[in-house]
């Protein structure tokens, strides 16, 4: 047995099942452990806006649904275009449940956790039919046949009178110990659900990438031919990619349905799709806290810009539209940036800081 | 003993015959090396017995199976394994996880153990890492266990290329060219690593190389192919008496 098992210095591994470990320290371990503390106990301290709540929340949604994507295009090399169709349909699956048998149903409103592995399932299932077409092609001409699917689900909305022509379809509010979870502690609610999503896959996740499902995903990137020589079929593996990214999308959209208490076509349309792709790159392709960071820093972004541009409405003439034009500016701009001077993306700058920090006071 | 036939196999792309009628026998336990000038077809038909591509005319059986027309992956879980040319390496992983992925359908734990990765695929993930390290003992990749496959030297890509397929537990082995751009010293090991790999682990070898001087010292079995024919097979000291063989490499007086 290690004799030190606090610090990187003196802990050796014996086993190999020591070295499997995901915090390879105790200290590792300690201040992980409290930074999910404060996650999960900070609401009880502080109250914030009901609007910042729900920004919060949505941050936390998106980290699924990149969560995804990042799976699919990070790790797999397969670029999707329409990931916020798949978490459509996860919020959709939600949401004709919740049209067929009344949207304060009993399964709807005590059986949510059902309902939201339900969306996941839904999703997976998708996932894996728009995913067919891996077997034949790649690169562009695969996100291309994402892009069709994105398309395809839009209109299949938008014209169907089951889906309510894209308009909003109610969802009722759930059931929880306490009782109903009423308008007050609606987001602080979701807050936690999302939380305790978050962790499992992220876990799950990690523990996937120990694994041969995981290796299957990162070898089909790297090199198709190989992996097949290596006894896996490449084009079921990208099947199984596509699925997998699917169940994390379609949890994040029934998350969605609940949270918002409804499901409308303008949260999933091809310009969400877009944006969770720029997430999964400014928080960094292939890295698994990529997914974390990205989201927050969109949505921290898109706040901020938001910010500035009230501020600059007030001083511009208002035909210069200001206003509008600075969202989509700034977050092109952005992603240019990214791209060009920072492709790792954000889980770069995470570990180099993390390096540095271990070897301080030397510098290597 | 014949152990892989390859029976009168043709490989066309269009009207260019790739190989045309060849026939070869190759025995179990032996090292058997394929030779000839560039574009004879010698990486073609390792690509016919792979499964990259499948003949367009003639059978491949090996041990009373008939792999003609199976895939790569079925053809490796038959325990036939194949070092690439041109390296094909997972080159974003380290050396370790190249390794890793080569017993991906010796892994018997299912999904949902894998995503809790508790008891048996915790447990299986460790036996599984102590037979890579057995191969990269084997194959003396230590320094390099945890270094992006990317990053290293050349010599030492085409050594993991060699250990990968050796990790996937092959009873054959094909070799495509393990030599090639390597220095004398380099060279030495990886002959060196050839003949281990027969002797110690009892695989069967087929090696395609450029190396005269290689294959007249280690091989048991020549086949010697020319512009898709096979116009010579035999012992070293056969196929060098060869008189096709002396033509097709020095030309005819």
């Amino acid at each position: 047995m290690a004799s030190n098992r606090w610090l990187a210095t003196g802990n050796f591994f014996t086993t190999y099942q020591e070295e499997q470990r995901t915090f390879t320290t105790r200290l590792d371990q300690l201040i992980f452990s409290i930074f999910l503390l404060t996650l999960f106990i900070w609401p009880l301290l502080f109250e914030l806006s009901r609007t910042y709540m729900l920004v919060v929340d949505n941050i936390l949604i998106a980290v699924v649904a990149v969560l995804g994507l990042n799976l699919v295009t990070g790790f797999a090399g397969l670029i999707s275009i329409g990931h916020a169709a798949f978490v459509g349909v996860g919020a959709y699956t939600v949401a004709s449940c919740s049209r067929m048998i009344g949207d304060s149903h009993i399964i709807i409103t005590h059986l949510w956790p059902v309902m939201i592995i339900a969306g996941g399932l839904a999703g997976a299932v998708m996932g894996a039919i728009v995913g067919l077409p891996a077997l034949r092609l790649k690169h562009l001409y695969l996100a291309i046949a994402t892009l069709s699917f994105q398309m395809i689900f839009e209109w299949t909305i938008n014209f169907m009178a089951f889906f309510n022509q894209g308009q909003t379809i109610f969802v009722g509010r759930v059931m929880w110990l306490t009782g109903e979870v009423g308008r007050s502690d609606h987001y602080v609610f979701w807050y936690y659900v999302i939380l305790i999503v978050i962790v499992m896959c992220g876990f799950g996740v990690r523990n996937l990438f120990k694994t041969r499902y995981g290796r299957a995903l990162v070898a089909v990137r790297d090199n198709d031919r190989a992996a097949d020589a290596m006894g896996m079929h490449p084009g079921l593996t990208k099947v199984y990619a596509f699925a997998l990214s699917g169940f994390l999308a379609g949890v994040a959209g029934a998350l969605h349905a609940y949270l918002y208490r409804g499901a409308g076509i303008e949260s999933f349309t091809l310009h969400h799709s877009i944006s969770y792709l720029a997430m999964a790159i400014v928080g960094g392709l292939g890295t698994l806290n990529g997914s974390f960071w990205g989201p927050a820093a969109i949505q921290f972004l898109d706040l901020q810009v938001e910010n500035v541009a009230e501020l600059a409405g007030h001083y511009m003439p208002s035909n210069m539209n200001l206003a509008t034009a600075l969202r989509p500016l700034t977050f092109g701009l952005v992603i240019v940036l990214f791209l060009m001077f920072e492709p790792r993306g954000i889980a770069n700058w995470w570990r180099i800081v993390k390096s540095y920090t271990k070897t301080w006071p030397f510098r290597y | 003993m014949t152990y892989l036939n390859v029976s009168d196999v043709t490989l066309s792309f269009g009207g260019l015959n790739a190989l045309t009628n060849v026939n070869m026998h190759i025995e179990k336990g032996l090292i058997t090396s394929i030779i000839g000038p560039n574009g004879a077809g010698k990486t073609s038909i390792l690509n016919c017995i792979s499964g990259f591509y499948h003949p367009t005319k003639g059978d491949i059986s090996y041990g009373g199976k008939n792999l003609t027309h199976a895939s790569p992956h079925e053809i490796s879980s038959m325990g036939i394994a194949r070092a690439f040319q041109n390296l094909e390496l997972f080159r974003g992983l380290s050396v370790l996880d190249n390794l890793l992925l080569a017993r991906h359908s010796k892994l018997d734990y299912n999904f949902f153990q894998a995503l809790v990765f508790w008891g048996k695929a915790s447990r299986v993930e460790s036996e599984n890492r102590a037979y890579v390290e057995d191969v990269i003992d084997f194959m003396e990749l230590e320094p390099y266990r945890k270094s992006l496959v990317g990053n290293l030297s050349y010599g030492v890509q085409k050594k993991v290329e060699v250990a990968r397929a050796l990790t996937l537990d092959p009873d054959l082995l094909l070799l495509d060219e393990p030599m090639a751009g390597m220095n004398v010293e380099e060279k030495e090991d990886i002959v060196r690593f050839i003949m281990d790999i027969q002797k110690e682990r009892g695989v069967t070898v087929v090696l395609v190389e450029h190396d005269l001087g290689v294959v007249m010292d280690i091989s048991d079995r020549i086949h010697v192919l020319d512009f898709g024919q096979l116009i010579g097979s035999g012992t070293p000291a056969e196929v060098a008496a060869n008189q096709k063989v002396i033509e097709a490499y020095i030309g005819e007086e």
